[in-house]
């Protein structure tokens, strides 16, 4: 038997999914026009609504979710996704810590559609996570900081805060790599996905005020993810970093670049950029690069620096010192 | 053809160990796992890997490459790809990787006395490294368990510890970074493990898991040493107050005695033993999930000894179980002075430089393959 409240609250679930299918699901314009709402405060704020405590809400709530990632899928835009994605995640951990508080067996049946288990660590609200799972779902920061951390038999310990905020990491990193989901899609899923991606924040694609044809295959591959709102990963990130700094771009500028990361704080990025640029780091050789897996073209030149060094003659180190 | 430099460029000395190398080879047990999802790495006379992106499908075919390059080096990927020729790297498609941690002597043991001849001290301490990784590390923290791990000598001055476990396989460089950082202690911090409550000042108890558990079991045991316990607070002199404090640490309560300045004194006892909680890997080689790492059981050109897969570290002793040559006579005359050494229980040396010798193959080979001697 189904428990509609769970399935409401977590949609990604098998549990969900089953109802879903046995129930079948209409594409009616009220759920649609319902849908794309739910999606446009999910990309704007960042939350998605509570579901009224009602059987046909929380029915009505799993054709949207389902809507939700028609629409989503149909725009197929990077930015627009992981906006989605932050959002559904943090709905779970919203209910998790709020209205399911007490709902010890909703929160296993939604940490098992990751393959975790969190087993009472012998204290109360502590409990106790899988080395390979805390160190996937948990953010890298000071506060995760493994060295700090109760670490025992291959598992870890947290409290009942990181552990929501672990499964709300799950999720949104399975709805960063479900979507988008293939198909094709009606007029009006196609249309009000049209709309959304007008919501969207012009961005200006950077890469094309840089003058980027001086720049290696794989800086301009990092730039273009980034415009395109992909999340690099940190070897990236700090690669791009250093990479610009030495091509003497200030750190205001870098960090600009940056905003169109899904997951941009200011404050950090600048933070980085500075620390970056304080410890003189040297650009990884592209043989890092390549083990990095962010190396593009086979081009020789050694390190990143030296392509456009190459192409003008001159060193770009010198070029940015002259810049100063 | 591939990984063959001209035979004329040779020198008599490459030459001579690539066909002792090739002879080898021929009968070697091959112990990789999946090798066909491997990308393998050779290298020769100059550089440890000259030649790579390079796939093997089958056993005998490594083989029959090995015997008829006769590679002073042979890495593999810790990495399993779906296409391990491919370039560049992002075409291979990763698939998973092993977990790999490097030790390596850093002659801190003798105090950089050895230099290029490891020396026991140097080697012993190592070897001590790699226990406590397994031991204090691997083990009981991460909850890896003896047969998804396997051990292997370098070949040269340290260890490699591969673990295969499936529950890691997936992590990506920023996980293993992660892993790699809690084995050096990295970022570890004395306020996140104790805090002032009220008057108590509480912390870690010994049965705890992490930093904080292992900084409790040595506090603890230090007590036991009159002059630290005294340098903690005098009255602990007292077997009983001694006592006292070490059941309130049991509960986590790290004053119950009265220490004056307990936070400074238990901090800089914390920073002192930093160091020695901490193991001592190569960080970057954790993180790498793309690294080439040297093949279990095959021969390190710049010893000549076999990287040699190890079942008991304590009893393993490099110098006599590591070398494969056999001890048939050879001719050598040193290009450089060479210090006192013993191999498989043959002991010569120092040779001055210049000055020829007639040494067992294997001890000869390992001076040919450290630069350190030409065929006399
Ligand atoms: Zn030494």
């Amino acid at each position: 038997m189904a428990d509609l409240a769970f399935c409401a609250h977590y949609p990604f679930s098998s549990a969900a999914k089953k109802y879903v299918s046995e129930r079948g699901l209409e594409l009616t314009s009220l759920l649609l026009e319902k849908a794309e709402d739910r999606v446009r405060d999910a990309i704007s704020s960042g939350k998605i609504r509570k579901v009224p405590k009602l059987a046909e809400s929380q029915e009505e709530e799993l054709a949207l979710y389902a809507i939700s990632r028609m629409i989503v899928s149909s725009a197929n835009n990077r930015y627009l996704i992981n906006r989605y994605a932050v959002a559904e995640g943090k709905k779970t951990s919203d209910y998790l810590s709020g209205e399911d508080s007490g709902r010890e067996d909703y929160l296993s049946e939604a940490a098992s559609e990751f393959g975790m288990v969190f087993e009472s660590a012998g204290k109360a609200g502590k409990y106790l996570v899988p080395l390979a799972k805390y160190l996937q779902y948990t953010p890298r920061s000071v506060d995760y900081k493994l060295s700090n951390r109760e670490v025992s038999a291959g598992k870890v310990i947290v409290n009942r805060h990181e552990r929501n905020r672990i499964i709300e990491e799950a999720v949104k990193k399975k709805m960063e790599n479900e979507l988008p989901i293939r198909g094709e899609f009606t007029p009006e899923v196609k249309e009000a996905a049209k709309r959304l991606l007008a919501l969207l924040p012009k961005l200006e694609a950077p890469v094309l005020r840089l003058g980027q044809e001086n720049y290696p295959p794989c800086i301009v591959k990092l730039l273009e993810e980034l415009s395109m709102n992909i999340n690099l990963p940190h070897t990236a990130r700090v690669a791009l970093g250093i990479y610009l700094i030495k091509a003497g771009m200030a750190d205001a500028k870098i960090v600009e670049l940056f905003r169109s990361a899904p997951d941009f704080s200011e404050k950090t990025t600048a933070y980085q950029i500075a620390h970056l640029r304080a410890k003189g780091y040297s650009m990884p050789a592209c043989s890092t690069m390549d083990s990095y897996g962010i190396c593009m073209a086979d081009c020789r030149c050694g390190t990143p620096l030296n392509f456009r060094a190459g192409l003008h003659g001159k060193r770009l180190t010198h070029e940015s010192e002259g810049r100063k | 053809m591939s990984g063959q430099t001209n035979l004329q460029e040779q020198s008599r000395e490459e030459r001579f160990l690539r066909e002792k190398f090739s002879d080898f080879y021929s009968r070697a047990p091959i112990t990789v796992r999946s090798l066909e999802k491997r990308e393998f790495g050779f290298g020769g006379w100059d550089k440890k890997i000259e030649f790579r992106h390079i796939s093997e499908t089958s056993e005998p075919n490594l083989r029959a490459r090995l015997v008829r390059d006769a590679p002073l080096y042979v890495s593999h990927s810790v990495a399993y790809y779906e296409f391990p020729d491919a370039r560049p790297m992002t075409k291979k498609n990763w698939l998973s990787s092993d977990l790999i941690f490097d030790l390596d002597a850093d002659g801190s043991a003798c105090g950089n006395k050895c230099g290029k001849f490891t020396c026991q001290k140097c080697l012993d301490a190592v070897k001590q490294d790699a226990i406590k990784l397994i031991e204090e590390f691997l083990v009981p923290d991460f909850g890896f368990s003896r047969d998804e791990m396997s051990v292997n000598f370098s070949g040269s001055r340290g260890y490699h510890v591969h673990v295969f476990s499936e529950s890691v396989a997936q992590l990506d460089r920023e996980a293993r970074r992660e892993i790699a950082d809690y084995i050096g202690g990295v970022g570890l911090d004395f306020g996140r493990l104790f805090w002032n409550e009220g008057k108590k000042f509480l912390g870690p108890s010994p049965t705890q898991g992490g930093f904080g558990g292992k900084f409790a079991r040595a506090f603890v045991s230090k007590l036991s040493d009159d002059s630290f316990a005294i340098s903690i607070a005098r009255k602990l002199k007292k077997p009983e107050e001694r006592a006292k404090l070490i059941s309130a640490i049991e509960r986590g309560n790290y004053d119950n005695v009265g220490i004056a300045n307990r936070e400074k004194k238990l901090f800089d006892n914390f920073e002192k033993m930093r160091l020695t909680m901490a193991g001592r890997i190569d960080s970057n080689v954790t993180a790498d999930t793309s690294k080439l790492i040297r093949m279990q059981n095959s021969l390190h050109g710049g010893s000549g000894m076999l990287a040699k897969s190890v079942k008991s570290l304590d009893s393993f002793e490099p110098m006599r179980q590591a070398p494969v040559f056999g001890n048939t006579p050879l001719k050598i005359k040193a290009s450089e002075a060479v210090p006192a050494l013993n191999i498989c229980d043959y002991s010569f040396g120092p040779i001055p430089a210049g000055e020829t010798r007639e040494l067992p193959v294997h001890s000869a080979v390992y001076l040919l393959c450290k630069k350190a001697a030409a065929l006399a």
